[in-house]
């Protein structure tokens, strides 16, 4: 039935042959080779292949290892992993805008910009090198409202509450957040906080000294909306009041300035400014009922 | 570093950083490590939420609604000096408790509202270039406003406020209401200077009373803000509409006519009650002739 | 040691929910992972979690039924008392998953809604929208935030896994890992260390799977004694979006709201295929199978696929091998509401609306069914002693595999949506076990030699590879090599003679690559060395991948040899068909007692593969020929229950004669 499968080239995409008119994507990448070092740009250039995206662009720039110009280089450091739009892992600064690499389809970028594609690491966020930053503030945040279910434990008590198909289609996008961080890449309320270790600081005062600047600082739409989404579930919402008092303490829910620029650039559209909303809802109903029922 | 550096621009985004649990400022300010921060923080921070609610509702009530009252107040010049003047002579009624009023429900509210908003806009960090939608146009827009608002304000009080009066402003006189006004926005660049303050004004009372209804959770829907949005639009452009009409009215205004009008009014009052300030039975609302 | 710590390598579905399970427990857990937990590869999954529910069991499902889909449809190669355990454990997971907050779509009436899936009659399978893998995932990332925040796990995101550590009586005593940012290598002394790290689609070059998903950790365990089986059973998924990074799937619920799969008859026709008229396509899977059309079964779609392209030339394009999944004559709203989630991927990816243009789609590799050994307790009701210390066990004591690393419960091929129900239930159950087996390793000795060596041994690769600049071959370009020759040889179709010349292949790569050079040689987040030293580990598993494919001289699953294929019976005389089915079934029986075991990889001294073969446990259900399809195949179904009945009548005669013994 099957003949021998010969020149099963799996190679996707090459565009040889029909590629006539079709010019080499240029690059233009914002390099740092350690933390807090300095940043210097670098231009690269690698052919183009139909349905490109930024994944393969970098890709190709790390098995090349060279610059336009021919210079040998380190290949540039980047984050991914499951290049599908799900993992929330390779969000950079593509032509001045927040996004996910691996969706960024280079035949779009060009359009934006012919000439030349940008890639700058996230600003909000400490560069580790080039194109990978530290994100653990994002899920420092998390932490903060109590972002979970709060179980007694994982024995078997039969099935979890009943819940409505409103309900569910409600909750579903907000659980759908990838943590990527565009949300706060884009806010103009989330601030970068970027620390050094002092010389005479030991590594758990460090870290004591970098939770507290986290915790004193903008908890950004992704919490607040993971807090809503918690509160709305008939368990999670058992302590409904922990997470409103996390959003009313400082950094909480106060510091959103309502630029609305989270909804708008989030890739998975969810509808952030709708859980800031109810959020604020939520925290002027516990803020009078706690100064009345005290 | 390497020695290549491309033509491309550096990064433009402004580089902040923290220092230990304070508010973000420039790196330069902090650029070693402190001891660990000792964790009782001030009243301000624990009180932050708080203070950002009174501060948005500070901004609807008692300023916004100040605003309102005030806007379409000074827009009934266009009915003629007579109706603005009667207008404000209701206002100046207050007699003593005027002043107390001015300062409890304008001037406290409105500093308050002022010196948060410049601690809000000194931490925020506009990137309408990198992201030109809508919604963060108007999040930079308001803070534009609102510092313009700030400045205008100061000004606008000076200039005729009798607050103003040692620094040679407080050039209204509520006797006088329309003519002094006219008087005072007469040339052309401080009318320009008031349709820019009034215009600000408007846009951050209008935009505000938008995101108020977010903040506070009022319109939480995407279809619920659009429709608050309508109406914030509607407000904002009715106000603009008095405020601007206001400032054409005085404008166009015949100053002498009005003057003459005003001290008709003057005479009316004075005729009315007695110096010695007794209770008039004649009009039961006006208890005091002048105001100051 | 005082405080008893358990290591988890991996933090996808099987290794959170073991997390969470010891947190539960009491004890610390350390929790290593390549990449923040919650970016693991688990998101990936989309389809749902099987388990046997209560609108299911009222039609007459039991947990016997899934777990007889389950080895049915993994060609009877598992072990069955794992299998059964978890089949038993399945509606107490997706309840728990459900109380932990997974958003599982409802009826009307607010229950858990299901949906039918492959190789079963019943609606089995839960569902959250079409990311179930990513919001079971959640909802443990979750739990294990919370249990961090106790105190109770600390996590170690961006570290690498090197080697376990073994003592001297070849028990695990903990790990050494490194830390991808500051470059770190230390060590990890744990009480036993788990791995929980996923299949290893990055041999294959691009797959379905994540970029973390390179084997590296199962391949370092490997090469450090522990045994892999079952290596060369790999899924291909017949429909998946084929791009120049990865090849992204695309569901195959896209087939059964309607897709037709077709090609141009004229080789690669260069019209729109919107231009192409009816009767100059060719569809060819409705064509081939009136009766399935183009809901044929996994397997036979994508060899079909495979077929087409590289036999027949028909592939829709010269250089890149796709066919068309059309579903533009599907109206839009209808596309919109049933498949609007896998269709955006489709457009977001490609650029192109699938609602007006057909798809291009081409089979890609999925998941790997093989894995580390582990062991298992068997409990007298043929399932496994809970808490006993053996089960996920590798053949290396202290040492565990859970989730899609081990080889335990998909045999030669998976069913949709029984993956996250394996990862979640092995993780669970192997808490119990892990508790169990704090104490056994204590035997006094200090480890701290063991540590202090392993962690000198992977300084010094470190540091060799590091030195490695001058070479003249690039580790990336390689990769791309190894992944189009085991795309080419070792997966769909596999012959003999290719996998011989290929094993060489990957022989004289395996040489290349201590010449290849890295480009970067610092000691920070140094991406390129940690790929190169991931590169390394890939042979010595595609290797045993090859060589047990070679030796595996049948069609199993997954494992596709057409030299050994079984046909259908071709005589159409009543008589003859009677007599051709009796000798298909002799050949089945005979075929059944060579090839039935599992297949046991362990590395030799030299880095060869050394293969053999265990017996497999199939006490709990006999082994059945899979039938789905083959032509005849009601008359060897006859021949074959005739067998069955036979062989129990005698096995009733002596045990009744046993009884009137005894």
């Amino acid at each position: 039935m099957i003949k021998a499968a010969e020149h099963l080239d799996h190679e996707s995409g090459n565009g040889h042959g029909q590629a006539p008119e079709v010019h080499p994507v240029r690059v233009r990448i914002l390099r740092q080779d350690v933390a807090g070092g300095e940043s210097y740009w670098e231009r690269y250039e690698v052919p183009h292949e139909p349905n490109m995206n930024v994944i393969s662009v970098l890709q190709k720039i790390a098995a090349l290892a060279r610059t336009r110009d021919g210079r040998r280089v380190a290949p540039v450091a980047w984050d991914c992993s499951c290049l599908e739009e799900v993992c929330g892992s390779c969000t950079m600064l593509i032509n001045g805008r927040t996004r996910m690499a691996c969706s960024a389809l280079v035949d779009k970028l060009l359009a934006e910009d012919p000439v030349e594609i940008e890639i700058r690491p996230m600003s909000k966020f400490p560069v580790v090198r080039d194109l990978v930053v530290d994100r653990r503030r994002l899920f420092r945040s998390l932490e903060r409202v109590k972002a979970w279910v709060p179980v007694d434990d994982s024995y078997d008590h039969g099935p979890g509450p009943r819940i409505s198909p409103e309900q569910q289609q409600d909750a579903y996008p907000l659980a759908e957040c990838i943590s990527c961080g565009c949300c706060l890449e884009a806010c103009p309320q989330f601030t970068k906080i970027e620390l050094s270790r002092g010389d005479a600081e030991s590594e758990a005062d460090f870290e004591a000294r970098r939770r507290q600047a986290f915790d004193a600082n903008f908890v950004g739409p992704h919490a607040i909306s993971q807090a809503m989404l918690f509160n709305a579930h008939p368990t999670g919402g058992m302590i409904a009041d922990e997470r409103l008092e996390a959003l009313t303490s400082k950094g909480g829910i106060q510091m959103c300035g309502n630029a609305q620029n989270c909804v708008a650039v989030c890739p998975k559209r969810i509808p952030l400014t709708r859980s800031i909303a109810r959020a604020g809802r939520a925290a002027t109903v516990w803020a009078i009922k706690k100064l009345f029922d005290r | 570093m390497p020695g290549v550096v491309a033509a491309g621009p550096p990064p433009i985004l402004p580089k902040v950083s923290a220092c230990d649990g304070d508010r973000r400022v420039p790196t330069a300010a902090c650029s070693t490590p402190r001891k660990p921060p000792v964790s009782e923080s001030s009243f301000l921070e624990r009180n932050q939420f708080l203070i950002y609610r009174l501060f948005s509702l500070s901004g609807l009530i008692p300023v916004g609604a100040f605003l309102v009252v005030h806007l379409l107040t000074n827009a009934s010049v266009l009915g003629g000096a007579a109706s603005f003047q009667s207008r404000v002579d209701m206002i100046h009624s207050l007699g003593p408790l005027l002043v107390p009023v001015e300062v409890a429900f304008i001037f406290l509210p409105l500093a308050f509202h002022a010196a948060v908003g410049f601690l809000i806009v000194a931490n925020g960090l506009p990137n309408v270039g990198s992201y030109p939608y809508v919604g963060n146009v108007r999040y930079t827009l308001q803070r534009v406003t609102g510092m313009i608002a700030a400045a205008f304000i100061v000004w606008h009080v000076l200039q005729l406020h009798w607050l103003g009066t040692p620094v040679g402003g407080g050039q209204f006189d509520p006797h006088y209401a329309s003519s002094s006004a006219a008087v005072a926005i007469r040339p052309l660049w401080v009318t320009a200077l008031y349709a820019v303050g009034v215009l600000s004004v408007v846009f951050h009372f209008a935009n505000g009373l938008w995101t108020l209804g977010i903040t506070w959770g009022i319109w939480t829907s995407p279809a619920a803000m659009r429709r608050a949005n309508a109406v914030s639009v509607v407000v904002g452009l009715v106000l603009a509409a008095a405020g601007l009409g206001a400032l054409g009215g005085l404008r166009t205004l015949d100053v002498d006519q009005a003057r003459a009008t005003e001290r008709w009014m003057e005479e009316q009052r004075e005729q009315r009650l007695p110096p010695s300030g007794e209770t008039s039975t004649v009009q039961p609302t006006s208890t005091t002739g002048k105001g100051e | 040691m005082s405080q008893p710590k358990i290591l988890v390598v991996g933090g996808g579905l099987a290794g959170l929910a073991a997390t969470m399970r010891l947190a539960e427990l009491g004890v610390h857990v350390d929790l290593l992972s390549l990449v923040p937990v919650k970016r693991s590869h688990s998101v990936c999954a989309q389809g749902g979690i099987n388990s046997v529910n209560t609108l299911t069991r009222q039609q007459g499902d039991t947990e016997w039924k899934h777990f007889d889909d389950t080895v049915y449809g993994g060609d009877f190669l598992q072990h069955q008392p794992p299998v059964k355990e978890m089949a038993d454990w399945g509606p107490r997971i997706v309840d728990l998953m459900d109380r932990l907050g997974v958003p599982f779509n409802r009826t009307p009436e607010g229950f858990r809604d299901q949906r039918r899936f492959g190789g079963t009659l019943f609606k089995r399978t839960s569902f959250a929208g079409a990311t179930t893998g990513q919001q079971l995932l959640y909802a443990l990332d979750e739990q294990v935030r919370r249990r961090e925040v106790e105190g109770m796990v600390a996590k170690y995101e961006f570290w690498d896994f090197l080697a376990p550590v073994l003592d001297d009586d070849g028990r695990c005593r903990g790990a050494v890992c490194q830390d991808l940012v500051t470059m770190e290598i230390r060590a990890f002394p744990a009480d036993a260390v788990v791995l929980a790290t996923g299949g290893n689609g990055l041999i294959y070059g691009r797959s379905t799977m994540s970029m973390v998903c390179n084997g590296s950790a199962v391949s370092r365990a490997y090469q450090a004694g522990a045994w892999y089986g079952n290596g060369e059973f790999i899924q291909v998924h017949p429909t998946a979006i084929p791009g120049a990074d990865k090849l992204r799937l695309m569901s195959e619920s896209a087939r059964g709201e309607g897709g037709r799969v077709w090609v141009p008859r004229k080789p690669q026709d260069s019209r729109d295929p919107r231009e192409i008229p009816e009767a100059e396509r060719c569809y060819f899977l409705e064509e081939r199978y009136p009766k399935y059309g183009n809901l044929v079964p996994r397997d036979i779609a994508t060899r079909e696929i495979f077929d087409i392209c590289t036999n027949e030339g028909l592939s829709v394009e010269k250089d890149r091998l796709c066919v068309y999944l059309d579903l533009t004559h599907i109206p839009r709203e209808t596309l919109d509401r049933k498949l609007g989630g896998i269709l955006e991927i489709y457009e977001k990816f490609q650029g192109v609306d699938p609602r007006t243009v057909p798809m291009k789609i081409f089979p890609a590799v999925h998941y790997s069914m093989g894995g580390l050994w582990v062991d298992y307790e068997r409990s007298s009701t043929g399932g496994m002693v809970e808490g006993s210390p053996r089960n996920q066990q590798t053949s290396i004591p202290g040492l565990y595999a859970i989730g899609e690393c081990d080889y335990q419960y998909h045999g030669a091929n998976r069913l949709g949506a029984n993956s996250l129900l394996s990862c979640i239930f092995s993780g669970l159950f192997v808490a119990p076990s892990l508790v169990a087996a704090r104490g056994a390793g204590a035997g006094g000795v200090d480890p701290a030699r063991f540590f202090e060596a392993e962690v000198r041994r992977q300084d010094e690769r470190h540091r060799q590879l590091l030195g490695r600049t001058a070479g003249n071959e690039n580790p990336y370009d390689l990769h791309q090599q190894l992944g189009n020759l085991m795309t080419r040889v070792a997966t769909v179709v596999r012959r003999n003679e290719q996998l011989v010349e290929a094993y060489d292949e990957v022989c004289s790569m395996a040489e290349r690559w201590h010449r290849c050079a890295v480009s970067d040689t610092g000691n920070w987040t140094n991406q390129n060395v940690v790929f190169t030293k991931a590169l390394g580990d890939m042979f010595p598993v595609a290797k045993l991948i090859l060589k047990g494919a070679l030796m595996r001289d049948e069609c199993r699953g997954a494992h596709f040899k057409p030299q050994f294929a079984m046909p259908g019976i071709a005589a159409t005389d009543p008589i003859a068909k009677r007599e051709e089915a009796e000798q298909w079934c002799d050949r089945f029986e005979e075929n059944t007692a060579k090839w039935l075991k599992s297949t046991i990889a362990v590395c030799g001294a030299d880095g060869e593969p050394e293969i053999s073969y265990q017996d497999v446990d199939t006490s709990l259900i006999p082994p059945r020929p899979r039938l789905y399809g083959l032509v005849g195949g009601e008359v060897i179904e006859e021949v074959w229950k005739e067998r069955q009945a036979g062989r129990l009548d005698v096995n009733d005669q002596s045990s009744s004669l046993a009884a009137a013994v005894g």
